[in-house]
């Protein structure tokens, strides 16, 4: 079975197709979701995909063919669908390879990790430690490989392997925290101290005020600072430019953010997003998209940077190109430091729910969820709730006032959809709304 | 074409010899085709035939749930392996129940007049590029232009091991648009979603081309003649689409039992509303809202839920007052009552949980007119852009996309970024009268981890509040 991805597209150029591209993708991960601090169900997948991409006459067709028995018969199924779809004026092909790619491999301790029990106990006992009442989460081990082949002369495999904790913990309904773990090496998970910061914040967080509305100087968390770059890596895909659904637009070698703020994407660097390839097979890499708050380039595929007269960032996405992991280079400044900076502002620990009035304007807004902190000379004054940010996604990073010098790695389930290595972020002026009772 | 039977009912022998209390056992085969419309270029079509098989057990009080899609006897025992032993794995101090359900022996299909597997491809293709030319062609700029046609025929067989077997069909199709309207450098965007449960004859019975054309004509008139929306204290004449979304994030969302009871804390939050706190009062006497996965032609429409339990329709809200949870087995065990069956999964990998189908406020007796004339100075929303609320369903904001002020009943001009910032007691509280202009329209609900996007219907008639804050 090792060489049906290469046979898928052997079968769909014989049939006439110009471009064929296979991976097949097994997925043996493993979940224990966890709410009122024990688990509440476990899941086991045990899948084998090939997800496809046929180009006949201009005519691009996309599929997950899931029965692996019959494959020829679906590919000429496909193909026959193709042949009556309209042309693709835009499409640029494919990569042309073969490509040589960095040696991964993944972590063999998790790898053979069959059961993850012990570290949603970690964690929920941590948070537990620090005065929380109620934890819920995920606990997940990711287990996927990718067989590659391409009709320009890609082979490659890559088998990804790690490991997530997310957990909510809280005192009150109105009083939580949130804390993440993420990691490629089994030696490097810390959930506990994933639960030790979700309980530390809900603690915090008891009491809380109805919050005011106006603009504050905030400190942002590296969560909720994730939720931010992620929407600035997903705004920056090509495609994301061509259909107004990004800020971004006409805007590269101009100013889109403050000059404290250098973005990268880097698929290649250890993350739990890390891959070898993207999906035409074009090795990962650094790529800076903000530099020193200047717009350096959008995310492309073969397609979108023919569109826009320049070169794939190997982001593929056959369609949509996209981040793989946003690399946010650190400031000089201590955490400390930044909240000492704040003399009458806030501290936001996380989001979600971010939506846009218009995405090419970035009008935007988003609401603070778990700890809401009002600081004075640069200390928690009070713990807030119920209040909206307002304000605008390149208003807001131009607003950056300074980073912190450490950087964690933030994936989360509402808003960061990609690994976020992020800093504590102070961001001047932010508007601040509420709703009226 | 198998159609699952096998696998599933040999997975449900299999788990009661493994030590399973309880076992339910679901195949799905789901066809998916979609394509995207940019900028009048398609930019692919997707297809897929997708299927396979989860397993979810109770064992010891604990579930756990495992799915392949690799339809060979010997997956289906390892997968029944891995729920189980998952299931053990998870150490509960206290037990999780089932509440007590009647065994369904049935099959249910939704009728297509014209099936949707037998129109082509380049139709549906050349249906959705009529849209784009039309509004192409209003003599403005349409800067960025993104339709989505998507279709999906889902067959499902599903049983468990106290003797329900249920076989359904269930064709459904969506569009989606999403438009930007240039003037200068000043930009309005907006985009809609359209759900149909049935065939081919639900992209007629939409009258797209002229409904999109209608939106583009908006914006354009918004970004030309609009002025900013005034604040203050005044009346809102809410149109369909608000009154569905404020349905669905204010009242269906708050009333998921999994919720209220904490099992979705930490991805889409908690609950407002405390497990007891059915007859609380959210609303004025006007207020119905209800939920109802039995409406014809609406995207979540269905007769049995994913746990083989019958579709009825629930009052969330009833004259204002919290009247019915929406529960799955396990949340109506927890809070002693019967599953109202709103248990439904994405797709055969992923557990059934507590989801909203087709959720609406209940028409009244107004006609839009009526509700305008009683309007002294106010703000008739018809429709929003932006929106957002907190994960305990209290704080909303909704920003108006086109809209209007109304004064001494009349519509004057059109104004931009009106937005109310309310509390959920104090938008429905504010509602004084309801019209009788029900519509619907589909969303996806995002829900759980992994996460579910889900089909849903949001829906109302037009409603007034009375003497609220907006700005």
């Amino acid at each position: 079975m090792e060489d049906l991805p290469s046979r898928i597209v052997k079968k769909a150029l014989a049939l006439g197709c110009q471009d064929a591209v296979a991976d097949v993708i097994t997925n043996r991960s493993y979940q224990i979701r966890f709410a009122r601090n024990e688990a509440v169900i476990g899941n086991r997948w045990r899948e084998r995909t090939a997800s496809v991409f046929f180009v006949y006459d201009k005519r691009v067709l996309t599929s997950d063919i899931k029965d692996l028995t019959k494959t020829d018969g679906a590919v000429e199924r496909l193909v026959k669908i193709a042949k009556g779809s309209q042309q693709n004026p835009d499409y640029a092909g494919i990569a042309e390879g073969p490509f040589r790619y960095a040696r991964t491999r993944p972590d063999l301790k998790i790898l053979a990790l069959d059961e993850g029990g012990k570290y949603v106990e970690a964690a929920v006992g941590g948070a537990l430690d620090e005065g929380a009442k109620e934890c819920a989460g995920s606990f997940w081990k990711y287990d996927v490989e990718h067989s590659l082949s391409t009709s320009n002369g890609v082979e490659a495999h890559d088998h990804r392997a790690s490991l997530y904790l997310s957990i909510r913990a809280l005192v009150s309904l109105e009083s939580s925290g949130h804390g993440i773990a993420c990691a490629t090496k089994l030696s490097r998970f810390d959930p506990e101290k994933a639960g030790h910061k979700a309980g530390r914040i809900a603690t915090l967080a008891m009491t809380p005020k109805p919050g005011k509305a106006g603009r504050f100087a905030v400190v942002f968390d590296p969560l909720i600072f994730g939720s931010l770059t992620d929407q600035v890596g997903g705004r920056l895909s090509a495609w994301a430019v061509l259909a107004g659904l990004s800020p971004f637009g006409k805007k590269i070698g101009k100013r889109v953010a403050s000059p404290a703020v250098t973005l990268a994407d880097d698929g290649s660097a250890d993350s739990i997003g890390r891959k070898r390839f993207d999906a035409e097979g074009v090795p990962t890499r650094r790529t800076v998209l903000v530099q020193k708050g200047i717009l350096k380039t959008y995310l492309h595929n073969t397609s979108t940077a023919r569109k826009f007269k320049t070169k794939t960032t190997g982001n593929a996405g056959l369609v949509y190109p996209d981040t793989h992991a946003i690399f946010v280079k650190p400031g000089d400044w201590t955490r400390d430091e930044l909240f000492s900076e704040v003399k009458d502002g806030l501290w936001l620990t996380n989001t979600w729910y971010t939506r846009y009035q218009a995405y090419v304007t970035g009008d935007l807004s988003t609401i603070p969820r778990d700890g809401i902190f009002h600081i004075r000379k640069g200390e928690v004054a009070e713990a807030w709730k119920d209040i909206r940010v307002t304000d605008n996604l390149l208003r807001m990073m131009k607003n950056v006032v300074a980073l912190s010098d450490k950087t964690e790695q933030m994936m989360w389930w509402g808003e960061v959809s990609a690994p976020n290595f992020v800093p504590y972020a102070l961001i001047k002026d932010v508007g601040i709304t509420r709703s009226a009772e | 074409m198998d159609d699952g039977t096998e696998f599933v009912d040999f997975a449900i022998d299999y788990a009661g010899k493994k030590g399973a209390e309880y076992t339910e056992a679901r195949y799905e085969h789901q066809e998916p085709e979609s394509f995207i419309l940019k900028n009048g270029v398609l930019d692919a079509l997707d297809v897929g035939e997708d299927r396979g098989v989860g397993v979810r057990v109770l064992v010891n009080g604990a579930l756990g749930f495992a799915a392949t899609n690799d339809l060979a006897k010997g997956s289906i025992r390892l997968i029944v392996n891995d729920a189980v032993k998952v299931a053990r794995a998870s150490r509960r101090r206290t037990k999780i129940r089932f509440a007590q359900e009647e065994a369904l022996a049935m099959n249910w299909s939704v009728p297509e007049e014209e099936r949707l597997a037998d129109v082509p491809v380049e139709e549906k293709i050349r249906g959705i590029a009529e849209v784009d030319q039309a509004v192409t062609s209003l003599g403005f700029k349409v800067a960025a232009r993104y339709f989505q046609l998507s279709s999906n025929r889902i067959t499902k067989y599903f049983a468990n091991s106290e003797g329900s077997r249920i076989r359904s069909y269930s064709p459904r199709l969506r569009f989606f648009y999403f438009l930007t309207v240039v003037e200068g450098t000043d930009a309005e965007q907006t985009y809609r979603n359209y759900g149909w449960s049935g065939g081919w004859e639900g992209i007629r019975a939409w009258g797209l081309k002229d409904r999109v054309v209608e939106e583009a004509r908006s914006m354009h008139k918004s970004l030309t003649q609009g002025k900013k929306s005034p604040e203050g204290k005044m009346d809102l004449v809410a149109g369909p689409q608000v009154a569905g979304i404020a349905s669905h994030e204010s009242c269906g969302h708050p009333m998921e039992a999994d919720r209220v009871l904490g099992r979705e804390a930490s991805q889409a939050g908690k609950s407002f509303i405390p497990p007891d706190g059915i007859g609380m009062r959210v609303g004025s006497d006007v207020v119905n809202v209800v939920d109802d996965p039995t409406v014809e032609h609406a995207i979540a429409y269905y007769l049995t839920d994913d746990e083989g339990v019958k579709a009825r329709r629930r009052y969330l809200y009833k004259e204002g007052r919290v009247t019915e949870f929406l529960h799955n087995r396990e949340t109506a065990a927890s809070l002693g009552t019967r599953s109202n069956g709103a248990a439904r999964s994405v797709n055969y990998n992923l557990e059934a949980i507590v989801r909203m189908a087709n959720t609406f406020v209940e028409p009244g007796d107004h006609s839009v007119e009526e509700l305008l004339e009683g309007v002294k100075y106010g703000i008739y929303m018809k429709s929003f852009m932006e929106w957002n609320i907190d994960d305990k369903r209290y704080n909303a904001k909704y920003a108006g996309r086109e809209a209007y002020v109304v004064e001494n009943g009349e519509i004057k001009q059109p104004v931009r970024n009106a937005i109310v910032e309310l509390t959920t007691p104090a938008f429905w509280s504010a509602v004084d009268a309801v019209g009788k202009d029900l519509e619907f329209e589909a969303g996806f609900c995002g829900k759980s981890d992994p996460g579910q996007a889900l089909d849903a219907s949001l829906g109302g008639p037009t409603i007034r509040l009375r003497n609220v804050y907006l700005k």
